[in-house]
């Protein structure tokens, strides 16, 4: 846990201006196996202390490395981010007052969760997983698994008075099966495990992931007895896991303010109808439907105290994410999006749990009204730009034949602008499935979780003719 | 510049010597460390003006350590000698549970050796200049374009190596980087987002003058309106230098690294030796180039870097195998395992290359997934233009490519004349024939 030393550097020093002081700890372990011989068992801790300080629309950063109760060292942190907002300050001369000031609070969030893992703990885990791959499925040309914790903890003290001590543990395991076709040919698929909650607790034995493990390889066989998809636009059913990241990916970073000033298409489109009136789109500050949300962000990096964010209501576009910046510019609130991902980054606006809200349609009957088409069940990496146009790879998913699952398809991709294929939605599934895994680059990466139901749409398939 | 070991900055020194001792004294039989001390400065532009003035200082360590081939190691960003010992213990205990593995182990003594390169201060006041400049001439020159974000950076570190086997190596360097993101927008519509990086030595050069950028930002700006086309054909694909640079990543991942031929799915695992792609392509992984300033000479297992051809004139010549990769496959080390890529240049003038072209693309990016073990490959061609007849005709959007990366290697019918350089990378324009073209 990380000790409160700013406290003391706030009483002796005080702000001079506005100022956010932060201080950072990030664990990291890393455990991977590859046919059965250990190529990465690593810890890590990235500890440190950041200032930001604004003067007239300037902003000014520094960070170092110690993080003790050398007050000195706090200072000198301090007086280099003045000093850098002073130099940019003195350039650009724009003269803007401070940022309106919150109201003081003090919180303390998930500090409950630290407890200490030892590696041990997860190589026990990896190993079980791995003999018990290598034992059972004979057909494995090669297999790889992954657990990896990052647990954040951040300490923040604002001139506007606002503390906040935060912990946000998150924890999974990755495991890649490899086959090959009847062609020769290399068939892989992977499946994550876990999220929120430190490693023991979120894996408290590998016998638990063994029926998982067993449906993966059912799969991952199926894939490889399997087809290409047809190319072109097909009625398609995208599961939770690539709903989500549509919802991320093609349509979240179109709503980030930075983005919409630099000329996204959420910009011109605020107000309007983007999508079917069945989908709704909400970035979740920390609770959703009752339980904690994947990566829970109660203050964010700038103070600002954090509450859900409404981009899309019943298909209409109502909002952005901002920061303190932008949402003074654009007469909005901020909801807690600024988010930095180490103690030497600064905050930048991002999303927190993406979501689509739930609709009520059953996915076996979203099944059954699909004459010929496709349910694509797994998504990997996803791409996607200013325009909305997006590109995510589909490794695995089944045929829609009469209104049935058919042969499962290989690798394929989907594709489209996402406001376009939005708006063809006609059923969304009434169950959310969360994933908390993925890491969003912006400069810097950052935990985010990404969740929704089954969504019906039209959509381009890069498959083979 | 090489010359005999020697570490400018005493902290960096002692914190090895310290590690290593600690390895010792904890029982590991071998070890080695990495330990480096950063300054980062950074001018940012976003949301539309020049933002934020950022200073990183940082400190590294990370730490191996071998017990009867059991291997631990650990990451912090502490010198401080508490730290220091806590780390290995904590590397000690993960040790303890791993298994053996007979691949592991450290670089072997070879030379010890310094490198240095770059000017150590940054210079603040060239560095906003340079910004200033830039955005100047582009609003002068490519009033459409809009940038999300520009960083100019300078980067001044000593990186050094150690392990007990006596091989001590250390590498400072200063560099500048710029980066950023950008569209091109006007009357309420807006192109794909695009980007450029460029490492480079002097904050007073002007960005703009290199035609790099220009071509980039000229062609993002006819990308505002854009037209689709329906149906699939099979077509040639002229794929740019820097959309050349993310393909060979893809190939280098798929066919040539340590866990593509550790696995044993590399369908080239077996090819040395064989014709694996046209016999225009030579594919080099560079650590010294006198117009490459972003080579890293020294490799991430504790060994210098040299030059290496992976392809020459088609034909398989080596692998990007690490020492521990080496081990497991029972292949020899490769003498660079990084990724400074430089692919040779072709005989075939850029228009002449664009001009053989009878239907097909030019993809100046590729937003597509990772190929899967086969290397079959599907994603956007973004930022395309169609070319028929010889000539580039209109722009494109929700264009996808597919194939698979081998087949393409193989199908690459022209190499221009013409080579980019982003300070990290050294392309050509190629034509790669057959691959399937589809659209909306």
């Amino acid at each position: 846990m990380l000790q409160d030393f700013l406290q003391a550097y706030v009483k002796k020093y005080g702000f001079s201006g506005y100022t956010e002081l932060r201080a950072q700890q990030n664990r990291n372990r890393a455990v991977m196996m590859l046919n059965g011989s250990l190529t990465a068992n690593n810890s890590g801790t990235s500890r440190g202390l950041s200032a930001r300080v604004v003067k007239g629309g300037a902003y000014g950063f520094a960070s170092g490395t110690g993080y003790s109760d050398d007050l000195e060292a706090i200072s000198r942190v301090v007086q280099t981010a003045t000093s850098n907002a002073a130099f940019l300050d003195s350039r650009v001369q724009r003269g803007k007052p401070d940022f309106p000031a919150n109201a003081p609070f003090v919180r303390k969030d998930g500090l409950e969760h630290d407890v200490p893992v030892e590696q041990s703990y997860l190589l026990g885990i990896v190993d079980e997983l791995d003999s018990y791959i290598a034992e059972r499925f004979p057909r494995l040309l090669s297999r790889r698994i992954f657990a990896r914790v990052l647990d954040m903890e951040k300490l923040l003290y604002t001139s506007d008075g606002v503390i906040s001590h935060s912990y946000v543990p998150r924890s999974n395991v990755y495991v890649f099966m490899t086959t090959q076709d009847k062609d020769g040919q290399p068939v892989e698929l992977y499946d994550v495990m876990g999220g929120y909650g430190n490693f023991i607790n979120t894996f408290p034995n590998a016998e638990d992931l063994f029926g998982k493990l067993e449906k993966q390889y059912e799969r991952l066989i199926l894939k490889a007895e399997g087809v290409y998809a047809k190319p072109g636009i097909q009625t398609v059913i995208l599961d939770s896991d690539l709903a989500g990241i549509l919802a991320h990916e093609a349509v979240g970073h179109t709503v980030e303010a930075d983005f919409v000033e630099t000329g996204s298409v959420g910009g011109p489109m605020f107000g309007k109808q983007v999508a079917s009136e069945k989908v709704s789109l909400v970035d979740i500050a920390h609770t959703a439907f009752g339980k904690l949300a994947p990566v829970p962000v109660f203050v964010d990096d700038e103070g600002t105290l954090a509450q859900d964010q409404m981009l899309i209501e019943n298909g209409i576009l109502t909002g952005y994410m901002h920061n303190k910046e932008s949402a003074l510019k654009y007469g909005h609130t901020p909801n807690g999006n600024a988010r930095a991902y180490d103690f030497s980054d600064e905050p930048l606006i991002r999303m927190r749990n993406t979501c689509i809200l739930p609709g009520t349609d059953k996915l076996e009957d979203m099944i059954a009204s699909v004459e010929d088409g496709y349910y694509f069940t797994d998504m990997n990496n996803g791409q996607a730009d200013s325009t909305g146009e997006f590109m995510f790879g589909v490794p695995m998913g089944f045929e829609i034949k009469n209104g049935k699952l058919g042969k499962a398809v290989k690798d394929t991709t989907v594709s489209g602008v996402a406001f376009e294929v939005l708006k063809t939605a006609d059923m969304v599934s009434d169950t959310v499935t969360w994933t908390n895994s993925g890491m969003c680059g912006k400069k810097q990466m950052i935990p985010v979780g990404m969740g929704g139901p089954a969504i019906k749409v039209q959509i381009n398939v890069g498959g083979r003719s | 510049m090489k010359q005999t070991f020697e570490v400018k900055d005493k902290a960096l020194l002692e914190a090895v010597e310290l590690i290593l001792a600690e390895i010792k004294a904890i029982g590991a039989d071998e070890g080695e460390t990495w330990v480096s001390r950063n300054a980062l400065t950074e001018v940012y532009y976003e949301l539309a003006k020049v933002s934020m003035v950022r200073t990183v200082f940082s400190d590294k360590v990370s730490i191996k350590l071998l017990k009867d081939k059991r291997k631990g190691s650990t990451t912090l960003n502490s010198f401080a000698p508490n730290d220091i010992r806590l780390a290995v213990q904590e590397a000690w205990q993960a040790a303890q549970s791993a298994a053996p593995d007979e691949a592991e182990g450290i670089a072997e003594l070879e030379e010890n050796l310094s490198f240095s390169a770059g000017e150590e201060k940054p210079d603040l006041d060239a560095m906003y200049g340079q910004l200033e400049q830039m955005l100047k001439d582009i609003r002068q020159d490519f009033p459409k374009i809009s940038f999300d974000s520009i960083g100019i950076e300078h980067n001044f570190g000593e990186k050094l190596y150690a392990n007990t086997n006596g091989v001590r190596l250390s590498d400072q360097r200063g560099v500048h980087q710029l980066s950023n993101m950008f569209i091109a927008k006007e009357e309420g519509k807006s192109s794909s987002f695009n980007y450029f990086a460029t490492v480079y030595e002097n904050p007073s050069d002007r960005v703009c003058e290199e035609s790099r950028v220009r071509r980039l930002l000229d062609e993002t700006q006819q990308q505002i309106v854009t037209e689709q086309f329906a149906g699939s054909f099979e077509g040639d694909v002229v794929i740019t230098p820097g959309c050349l640079e993310n393909i060979l990543y893809f190939v280098a991942d798929t066919y040539l690294e340590d866990g593509a031929l550790i696995s044993g799915t590399s369908p080239w695992k077996d090819k040395i030796g064989q014709q694996v792609a046209s016999p225009l392509i030579t594919f080099e992984l560079v650590a010294e180039h006198p117009d490459l300033p972003g080579t890293s000479v020294l490799s991430g297992d504790g060994y210098v870097a040299e030059n290496m051809p992976l392809i020459e004139k088609g034909v398989l010549k080596n692998f990007s195998l690490s020492r521990y990769g080496a081990a497991r496959t029972g292949l020899p080390r490769s003498k660079n395992s990084g990724g400074t890529y430089v692919l040779g240049n072709g005989d075939t003038a850029l228009e002449e290359l664009i001009s053989g072209v009878e239907k097909g693309i030019l993809m100046g990016r590729f937003s597509g997934g990772q190929p899967g073990p086969s290397g079959d490959l599907s994603g956007v061609a973004k930022n395309s233009f169609l070319v028929e007849n010889g000539r580039i005709t209109k722009p494109l959007s929700e264009v996808m490519i597919s194939g698979n990366l081998a087949d393409m290697l193989q199908n690459t019918v022209a190499v221009s004349q013409e080579r980019e350089s982003s300070g990290y990378w050294l392309l050509p324009w190629i034509r790669v024939k057959g691959v399937t073209i589809s659209g909306k």
